[in-house]
């Protein structure tokens, strides 16, 4: 019989030094996030599928690996981390002791369009941090998992010695959901948005323009006043964090464009998923295609499962960080 | 300095058009040549086939180009497409023998070169549409009784006329666009955007 050599579209083997680099990332990573205080969790590669249909949008839920075990029940490979441990998590809630500071690391499996580089099992560290409800005010949740989420990213860049640049894109999740609604056909307008389709865009709405150009109105008030105060804080925690970092070589942006929904192509131009609910971000070093990282708020995952707390997370690409930092 | 992706096809002279009318001088460009600094204008350009050009973009090798919605729509890469050209249109249309779309409930046989957007484009109708791919001269499907009808681009008509066959329908309407790569949006905000307005300004772009 002969065997074949080479292996499924998007998924590789990692050997020798590479096995070795990878590792020593994921050792150094899980260290200062123990170092921190997180704790580590071990979560399956196998769930029941039923769980993640009403919390996964449809490019969320169709990117998944199903199968059918021999008892009949409908499985899923873990495709995302955060709502399965938010499953897991949320009827202990009660009896645990909050707030809760966790890291993972281990694959994901997940379809994508075979395209050069994009791996359909990728390596995953990411940190979740939850915080009893309901919702503090201001955004210092998230302020905490940015930072971290920017610690480990920068330093890394630093340790390598690349002269690469981290791009960071901040948003608001659902922050353009009503500019959207308001438009002759939604979904259209959600993907002109996406795509900063300006011809498209400017005919519809002025304000989307400016949108797509600047990242966010010059007058944030004019997506009302409840997003608009959201947004100035935004862009003020953008400030704070390119003085930190900036002289690490990181930008960072505002940018709601970056993260509309509702144009109904899942990854890559929108939210992968629609459970995050206040601040979410994205990385890309340099002008690399896919992000190496990325995160948000999303209590509204744990209230979908019956829990009123205060939860936000980010996840790191290991393969892709390894890439970017010895490339 | 922003790395621009120029198509060898069909667009590349709507693409220059565009880009001179713009402002761009583009001095010392040689259409042989596959990569170039061009000094005076502040970019690097690479020329690529249109079928590639995507990718290069997606993948950050080029921060931004020019490619037809044609290879965009049946390649289905996630790029930002801010600007359609509007030199260089043409469409994407349903041809065959006679003038007429086949019947509800029959099933046609239909060659095109971009079987993926051709599934999309022909999703809703009463017919059903066996779609297959033929890579080049895909009139000669219906002439040729390989298939009830195809899916092509249409310029000029010309090659229609000259093989007796009919437009059936218009599906979409195809433009040399303006891509850009996501990353480099954000790392390039301003120049790209300036791009974009100068393309505006000199009434180029739609």
């Amino acid at each position: 019989m002969r065997i074949r050599a080479g292996l499924p579209t998007g998924v590789s083997a990692v050997l020798f030094d590479e096995a070795k680099a990878r590792r020593q990332l994921e050792a150094r990573l899980s260290d200062e996030l123990v170092s921190w205080g997180c704790q580590e969790v071990l979560l399956p590669i196998v769930d029941y599928y039923d769980p993640y249909h009403s919390v996964l949008d449809e490019g969320g839920k169709s990117s998944l690996y199903r199968f059918v075990d021999r008892d009949g029940e409908l499985l899923a490979l873990r495709g995302d981390p955060t709502p399965m441990l938010a499953r897991l998590l949320a009827p202990k809630l009660g009896s645990l002791s909050l707030p809760l500071k966790l890291f993972y690391r281990g694959d994901i499996v997940r379809y994508q369009e075979p395209r050069p580089g994009r791996l359909r099992e990728s390596a995953h560290l990411g940190v979740e941090l939850i915080e009893r409800g309901p919702r503090p005010e201001g955004p210092q949740l998230e302020l905490t998992v940015l930072e971290m989420f920017l610690d480990l990213l920068s330093s890394e860049l630093q340790r390598s010695g690349s002269p690469r640049r981290l791009e960071v894109v901040l948003g608001l999740a659902g922050a353009l959901d009503e500019l959207v609604a308001d438009a002759s056909d939604s979904g259209a307008f959600a993907l002109a948005i996406s795509r900063r389709d300006r011809e498209r865009v400017r005919s519809e709405n002025e304000l989307g323009l400016e949108i797509i150009e600047h990242g966010y109105p010059r007058n944030p008030e004019r997506l009302g006043s409840a997003v608009g105060s959201q947004v100035e804080r935004l862009v003020q925690t953008a400030g704070q964090l390119e003085q930190r970092y900036g002289g690490s070589g990181l930008k960072v942006h505002v940018d709601l464009a970056e993260f509309v929904r509702g144009h109904g192509t899942g990854g890559g131009a929108g939210l992968d998923h629609m459970y995050y609910d206040g601040i979410v971000f994205r990385a890309y070093i340099d002008n690399a295609s896919e992000a190496v990282g990325n995160g948000g708020r999303y209590d509204k995952l744990f209230a979908e499962l019956g829990s009123s707390v205060a939860a936000a997370g980010f996840s790191v690409g290991l393969d892709h960080l390894l890439q970017a930092v010895s490339g | 300095m922003i790395r621009l992706a120029l198509p060898k096809g069909r667009n590349l002279s709507s693409a220059l058009d565009a880009l001179r009318a713009a402002g761009y001088s583009l001095a010392g460009f040689d259409k042989d040549r596959l990569r170039q600094t061009l000094e005076d204008d502040g970019v690097e350009v690479l020329l690529l086939k249109d079928w590639d050009l995507p990718l290069y973009v997606e993948y950050g090798i080029a921060d931004c180009g020019v490619v037809g919605t044609d290879v965009l729509e049946e390649v289905e890469s996630d790029l930002l497409v801010p600007l359609r050209i509007r030199e260089g249109r043409c469409r994407m249309s349903l041809i065959g023998l006679e003038n007429k779309t086949p019947e509800a409930g029959t099933q046609a046989r239909v060659a095109t070169k971009y079987p993926n957007w051709t599934r999309r484009l022909l999703a809703d109708r009463p017919w059903g549409a066996e779609i297959f791919r033929l890579q080049g001269s895909v009139e000669l499907g219906p002439l040729l009784n390989l298939s009830e009808v195809a899916v092509d681009i249409v310029q000029t008509g010309r090659t229609l006329r000259t093989h007796n066959l009919c437009e059936i329908e218009v599906l979409a309407e195809i433009a040399p666009c303006v891509v850009m790569n996501r990353a480099s949006f954000q790392r390039y905000r301003e120049e790209l955007n300036a791009l974009g307005e100068r393309l505006e300004q000199a009434g180029v772009v739609s």
